[in-house]
């Protein structure tokens, strides 16, 4: 496939920088395309985070990197140690580098200039209150998808207040789990909530695994590197009584994929993205199975394309038994963005 | 305080009403057929006894030490000088335990506010002043960081707008924890530096201000807002969103549409936080004006005006050439504005003596005395 090519070749760019070095990209005097200047040079005479931050911001929108200022903002925080620029204070600005913080400062900035996503970059980032270990290609967690989780543990809070499925474990499976953020999420916030995980990527099984174990949530999950598309009836053998399913899945039309931007084209997996034709291939894979593996009145939570609802309302009637579609609901920005289905017999 | 006629009147009147209470209570029993009535007035007994018992017992505390003092007195006067000597070490003593007896004792008689219990919004302003005063609202904001930790309280930065040449020009932060708001209330107001600025050439003192806001956080039952008037502003509104885009500016912006007034924060790489945040300081300044509007025509003679009502008073000074911090509106002075400002004992012998203060006044409303 192209895409993954068009993955690999930028792998290579970055590991190339990688290997390279400081020296290799900033000491020597490569002759610098015009379209493709040095990146600035490792400083001789020391320099204030306050400077580090300008410099770095400039060379971003010179060079076109997208969101110059946050890009700059977030490779110090964090090589300075910590979250954001805002929660670092004055006075660590204006405080001259240590060396081997500019050098990290350095490798890192200069990944960035090959529009490494800031995530990627600085291998973490937020979700909720977790922080999660990020690592390409496995998809970065959008925070519409926090709503997402909004929704789920609110119902399901509900449910274990009212007791209304008693002793009954609640358990919850998620298709398509990318870095965990969702079912980690969910487990934190349910302390009785068991999980199980699928993703087709082995990165990204092995992911959500990682961060389940720094968060100490490993005892209460599965995880299953299962491709739904490719072995539907493996998601049949799992359970038949899941009280929720949860799903972030590929929902971006085919034809839509080839105008992302580079961050998210060259390096996160156009696996987790791409939903086919219309967006909806993994949706009617996981709604066809869903009434075969949720208890009666379990639900289903999606999060997809504005224009999706009023099609998988219609699909489901059509094609779907025991299944009905309950609600659309929109997310922050008002945009129709997730789907609440429930099993009814 | 303690010598007014009508605070000791008040104080003995409760007492007996103690006492009768006690005796209602112990009396009941025999059942009828109104036992259900009974038992509901006995409860409510109940409840107001062990709301007085607390009080009686430091005024009979109170007396007891009063008396021995009195006791002591007498004997400050015998011919044995040990005896002198050991009546002066019991007064001073006694002395001592009254004078806590009697803060406790107003502490107690002095109503909580509804809001004296709830959570606050701490919100710094840079004044008059230009860079000199965003220097001092950094300060200031980092003083009361020293003070939460200081007082065991949580201190959550939820806005921190810096300005280009430095210091804070706006800053915002949630506390919690017991008595928060009712001290922290007392901090609300104009303060001013008086200094040579780092950046003055000539040696010449300036004259900079900043303000303190402290805004109750009110409950969900306090105040309601509708979702539909309220418009969330991010990054990510244009455009397709979700797996569409990739962004790291989690920024949220949340306008209330009937007011018009704004919040917003940025201090969070999860956007929900950020909005979670937001919606924290929009609700904590909603419900400030709130109360302001109600309490409007209700003024109050008090010499200390707390919260929003004090928000534009000038109510203390800290003048570095004299290493000396003025409270206007005690008229306290004290020294040392490096210990001072680390938030710890010092301000916190202010705030009580302000506190103390501002109980009297209250004590005095309460006995329908003019202040």
């Amino acid at each position: 496939m192209w895409r993954t090519g068009l993955l690999l070749h930028t792998y290579r760019r970055s590991g190339h920088l990688r290997t390279t070095g400081l020296k290799g990209i900033c000491g020597t005097h490569s002759p610098p395309g015009p379209s493709d200047p040095a990146p600035p040079p490792v400083p001789g005479a020391s320099m204030t985070a306050s400077q580090a931050l300008d410099l770095w911001r400039r060379h971003f929108e010179e060079r076109g990197v997208a969101e110059p200022d946050h890009s700059s903002q977030y490779i110090v925080a964090h090589v300075l140690g910590a979250k954001t620029i805002e929660s670092l204070g004055q006075e660590k600005l204006n405080k001259l580098l240590r060396y081997d913080h500019v050098e990290r400062l350095w490798e890192l900035c200069i990944k960035r200039l090959s529009r490494m996503p800031v995530q990627y970059v600085i291998e973490e980032w937020d979700f909720r209150d977790l922080t999660l270990k990020m690592r390409p290609p496995v998809f970065i967690p959008r925070p519409e998808t926090e709503e997402l989780v909004e929704l789920v543990l609110t119902d399901l809070q509900g449910i274990q207040d009212t007791g209304m499925h008693g002793e009954c474990q609640l358990t919850c499976l998620e298709v398509g789990c990318g870095s965990g953020a969702i079912t980690l999420s969910l487990l934190k916030g349910l302390p009785r909530l068991r999980a199980i995980a699928l993703d087709q990527s082995k990165h990204a099984v092995d992911l959500t695994r990682e961060n389940a174990v720094r968060l100490g949530l490993e005892d209460r999950l599965q995880t299953h590197h299962v491709d739904v598309m490719k072995e539907p009836e493996v998601l049949l053998s799992l359970s038949d009584s899941f009280s929720t399913l949860v799903s972030n899945p590929p929902y971006l039309f085919s034809e839509d994929v080839t105008f992302l931007e580079p961050e998210i084209l060259g390096f996160e997996d156009h696996a987790a993205l791409d939903g086919g034709e219309d967006g909806l291939d993994v949706i009617k894979q996981i709604l066809t199975a869903a009434p075969k593996i949720l208890s009666i009145h379990g639900h289903v939570y999606l999060e997809v394309d504005p224009r999706h609802p009023p099609l998988i309302q219609q699909w489901v009637k059509d094609n779907v038994k025991g299944l009905s579609y309950v609600d659309t609901r929109h997310d922050i920005t008002n945009r129709p963005r997730f789907c609440i289905l429930r099993r009814e017999w | 305080m303690f010598s007014r006629r009508s605070l000791q009147d008040y104080l003995k009147k409760l007492e007996e009403e103690y006492e009768e209470s006690l005796k209602a209570a112990s009396s009941s029993g025999s059942g009828g057929e109104q036992q259900e009535e009974q038992e509901e007035e006995l409860r409510a007994t109940r409840t107001r006894l062990n709301l007085m018992a607390p009080l009686v017992q430091r005024f009979r505390e109170l007396r007891t030490k009063e008396k021995e003092v009195k006791d002591a007195e007498a004997l400050l006067r015998d011919d044995d000088p040990d005896m002198r000597e050991l009546a002066a070490l019991d007064i001073q003593d006694d002395l001592q335990h009254i004078q806590f007896l009697r803060h406790t004792l107003m502490e107690l008689l002095v109503p909580d506010e509804e809001v004296d219990l709830a959570d606050l919004v701490l919100e710094v302003t840079a004044g008059v002043g230009g860079q000199e005063a965003m220097l001092f609202t950094a300060e200031v904001f980092e003083m009361y960081q020293g003070f939460a930790q200081h007082q065991g309280w949580s201190f959550d930065v939820l806005e921190y707008m810096t300005s280009e040449i430095g210091g804070l020009r706006r800053g915002c932060a949630g506390i919690s924890g017991p008595c928060s708001y009712k001290r922290m209330k007392f901090e609300a107001g104009v303060h001013r530096v008086q200094r040579v600025p780092k950046t003055e050439k000539q040696g010449r003192t300036h004259t900079s201000t900043m303000t303190v806001a402290v805004l109750p956080q009110p409950t969900q039952i306090l105040l309601t807002i509708h979702p539909k008037d309220l418009r969330i502003e991010t990054k990510r509104a244009s455009g397709a969103g979700g797996q569409h885009v990739n962004t790291t500016d989690s920024a949220v912006r949340i306008v209330h549409l009937p007011t018009g007034m704004v919040a917003e924060c940025q201090q969070e790489r999860s956007q929900l936080k950020n909005k979670e945040k937001a919606l924290k300081v929009l609700r904590a300044r909603l419900y400030s004006k709130k109360l302001e509007e109600e309490t409007h025509l209700r003024r109050t003679a008090r010499r200390i005006q707390v919260g929003t009502k004090g928000r534009s008073e000038k109510i203390r000074t800290y003048n570095f050439p004299q290493d000396r911090i003025t409270d206007h509106r005690i008229g306290l002075s004290m020294h040392d504005m490096r210990n001072f400002l680390l938030g710890e004992e010092l301000l916190e012998e202010m705030n009580s003596a302000l506190q103390d203060f501002s109980n009297q006044d209250a004590l005095l409303e309460l006995l329908g005395e003019n202040v």
